[in-house]
């Protein structure tokens, strides 16, 4: 290259130029394209994991998928609203597959995972064998499924209804007028530490009554032949059944009564395990006139209930129902939100002393406080007759929410729990398989 | 952060399409400009006393695009190819989707409720969840528990007429084509061009810009004509690099179809 000088002049002079200009350039467009030093990248939202441990697939994906969509409804409503403590709520849902065996695995995952809480679990069977990896990670298991009561953990906070809230107030209807003054009850499970342990309850509470039990049947779970189990029904004399047979069983228990004609007016189930969105599952003509007892009946006639359930069904589908547990599983994830916001952590003990004063929540079947001494929701007792359009017609109502109590002096003498001042008070061993 | 890892630059897929064609324009323009004041006078020593050294220059830089030219091309279709593919896919899917709910509709209830229920909960799922996962890059999981639920339910089916026997045989085929579909969609959650490629296109533009700081003409000449050239170096790269995931960036694949059917299933 061959410059005069004066080229050279020009050429050192434009690259000053040059050099100011891009600069100022520069200067007056980096605000626009990097601002915040981000490039415009929208900031990621902070997010905190939960974790729905629910089957999906197997033979208790027909009762415990509605509480996975339900938990879903609520953190993405949660979401919408702004999160928990401004971060989005990232629901993980694996499967375990209605395998006991699969609970602890899918548990470990998920607290692996980093879940701050897990909502889930069904059959007392999976709750307690995931009990102590919640325990020993010491994070929260939320529970909304009735139980068999006689357990307490500072981990697990329960939702659902104990005997003294369900089954109890269920056979005080039955021998009352108007239930039709019942005397002899058959006593029908599947075989697991639910049926058996609030069968045991029961025969206890019995033993106080007029009424007695007049037969025990206990089946597989996910058996669906019952035919035997319908003879021996007949031939005990009931005049009523309890029921805590679970999942797709159902199917075949009701195939077999009315196999046998069994007239629901003269020898009604009542059952623990059946709500609106089991029946989607089972013949109408089958199962109407018998009876459910529950917390929550999608029928119920009130606003609040209007409102949730139609935001349910606007979200998932105009053919979906809401029912019992899927109220109170609603419920406790809201007094999670409460209990978080007023901890302002998502840390277990934090959490844990934020139930110290007792959280309330309005939930669309009534209102629900926390006992900071059990960690158990108070709830309303309801019993509705099936119809035929796979609804309930709610026969009766307790006029208040009723405190749970999940070692009812009766069946577990000298047992007691205060979370507040020490724990578990242990009274004497029970053995729920002897005699009564 | 290994710089030839593709996913350490993912992240330039969260910053909007605008700002990151100039992003990429300023990169490779800023990158001629410093190279035409800082390097530029030391490999003008190498040609400096070469006469007619511009013909020289301007011959390689020729032969040079051709081939380069010609790489960006085939990369930039394939990288397209890719998308399209994976777009396909998704119809594809969709349409099993489609086609699955009118089958099972046909079942006797409850069955059919029942059915039709999980997939839309599957649809619902793929719009709601699994979509936002794909654009950060992640395969989405949980779709295949709603899958198995569906199958679970559907041969729990046992057929008792001639009409319900073809009607789930046909249902059973559509669940088929619906896996298949549905397993490429997650397969191109993670596709993208190999890193090599990546390699050869970054060292061809250097090359290519290198080539053009051996020109001898009026420095701000130089600075317009090469810049030109680094800046329309910069889109076609932007381009590629929108291209090359196909759930991400602004050239990505949405969950149309699948919005769509949701919209239709909701209305009946």
């Amino acid at each position: 290259m061959s410059g005069t000088p004066a080229d050279r002049l020009s050429r050192r002079e434009a690259l000053r130029q040059g050099s100011a200009a891009t600069l100022a350039a520069a200067r007056a467009l980096a605000p626009a394209l990097f601002a915040g030093c981000s490039l415009g990248i929208p900031p990621r939202a902070k997010t905190v994991k939960v974790g729905l441990l629910h089957s999906q697939t197997g033979t208790m994906a027909m009762s415990a998928t509605s509480l996975r969509d339900i938990e879903l409804h609520a953190f993405e409503q949660i979401n919408a609203a702004g999160g928990i403590l401004g971060r989005q709520v990232v629901p993980r849902a694996p499967d375990p597959r209605s395998k006991t065996d699969f609970f602890p695995r899918r548990a470990r995952q998920l607290l692996d995972d980093g879940s701050v809480a897990v909502f889930g679990c069904w059959t007392s069977s999976a709750r307690k064998a995931v009990l102590p990896i919640f325990e020993e990670a010491k994070k929260l298991l939320f529970y909304s499924v009735q139980y068999e009561g006689n357990e307490s953990s500072p981990y697990v906070v329960y939702g659902g209804m104990v005997p003294n809230q369900q089954i109890l107030p269920a056979l005080d209807w039955l021998a009352s007028v108007a239930g039709g003054l019942r005397k002899k009850i058959f006593l029908l499970g599947s075989d697991l530490v639910f049926p058996r342990t609030a069968n045991y309850i029961a025969k206890k509470y019995l033993a106080t009554k007029e009424m007695r039990p007049v037969g025990e049947a206990y089946v597989p779970l996910g058996d669906r032949d019952f035919s035997g189990v319908v003879k021996e029904i007949l031939a005990s004399g009931a005049d009523c059944v309890l029921s805590t047979v679970n999942g797709d069983s159902n199917i075949g228990l009701f195939a077999a009564l009315a196999k046998a004609e069994v007239d629901p007016a003269k020898i009604p189930v009542m059952t623990t395990s059946i709500a609106e969105d089991e029946l989607r599952f089972l013949m109408p003509e089958q199962v109407a006139g018998h009876y459910a007892a529950a917390c929550y009946f999608q029928s119920l006639d009130t606003p609040a209930n209007q409102m949730w359930v139609d935001g349910f069904r606007k979200e998932f589908g105009y053919d979906r129902v809401t029912g019992d547990p899927m109220e109170p599983d609603w419920c406790l994830v809201h007094l999670w939100k409460k209990a978080v916001e007023k901890a302002g952590s998502f840390e277990t003990e934090a959490v844990r002393q934020a139930f110290r004063d007792g959280l309330e929540f309005a939930g669309p079947g009534g209102p629900v406080r926390l006992d900071p001494k059990t960690q158990h929701t108070s709830k309303f007792f309801r019993l509705g007759r099936i119809r035929e359009d796979q609804q309930f017609d709610i026969v009766h109502a307790s006029p208040e929410p009723i405190v749970a109590d999940p070692y009812p002096a009766l069946a577990f003498p000298g047992w007691s729990v205060d979370w507040t001042k020490g724990g578990i008070t242990r009274g004497a061993e029970v053995d729920i398989d002897g005699d009564v | 952060m290994n710089l030839f890892d593709p996913e350490s630059w993912y992240w330039l897929y969260d910053v909007p399409p605008f700002r990151l064609a100039l992003l990429f324009v300023t990169v490779f323009v800023g990158f001629y400009w410093v190279g035409s004041i800082v390097v530029r006078p030391i490999l003008r020593q190498f040609v400096k006393y070469t006469p007619g050294s511009n013909d020289i220059v301007g011959y390689v830089l020729s032969c040079f695009c051709v081939f380069y030219g010609l790489l960006l091309g085939l990369i930039a279709v394939t990288a397209y190819q890719n998308v399209a593919e994976a777009g396909a896919n998704v119809t594809r899917e969709a349409s099993a989707v489609s086609a699955l709910y009118e089958d099972v509709s046909r079942y006797p209830e409850p069955y059919s409720q029942n059915l039709r229920w999980l997939i839309r909960d599957y649809t619902r799922y793929v719009i709601k969840y699994a979509w936002p996962l794909q654009q950060q890059g992640i395969v989405p999981e949980e779709g295949t528990i709603r899958i198995q639920a569906f199958h679970d339910q559907l041969l729990d089916f046992e057929p008792k007429t001639p009409s319900q026997e073809i009607i789930h045989a046909e249902a059973l085929r559509q669940l088929n084509e619906l896996l298949a579909a549905r397993q490429l969609r997650l397969y191109s959650v993670k596709a993208s061009l190999p890193g090599s490629m990546w390699f050869v296109m970054i060292v061809g533009a250097i090359l290519n810009i290198a080539i053009c700081w051996l020109f001898d003409m009026r420095f701000l000449t130089q600075l317009m004509l090469g810049g030109i050239l680094a800046a329309y170096l910069g889109i076609m790269m932007h381009l590629i690099f929108d291209m090359n995931q196909p759930f991400r960036g602004d050239v990505s694949i949405s969950a149309e179809p699948f919005e769509a059917l949701y919209k239709r299933i909701e209305e009946q």
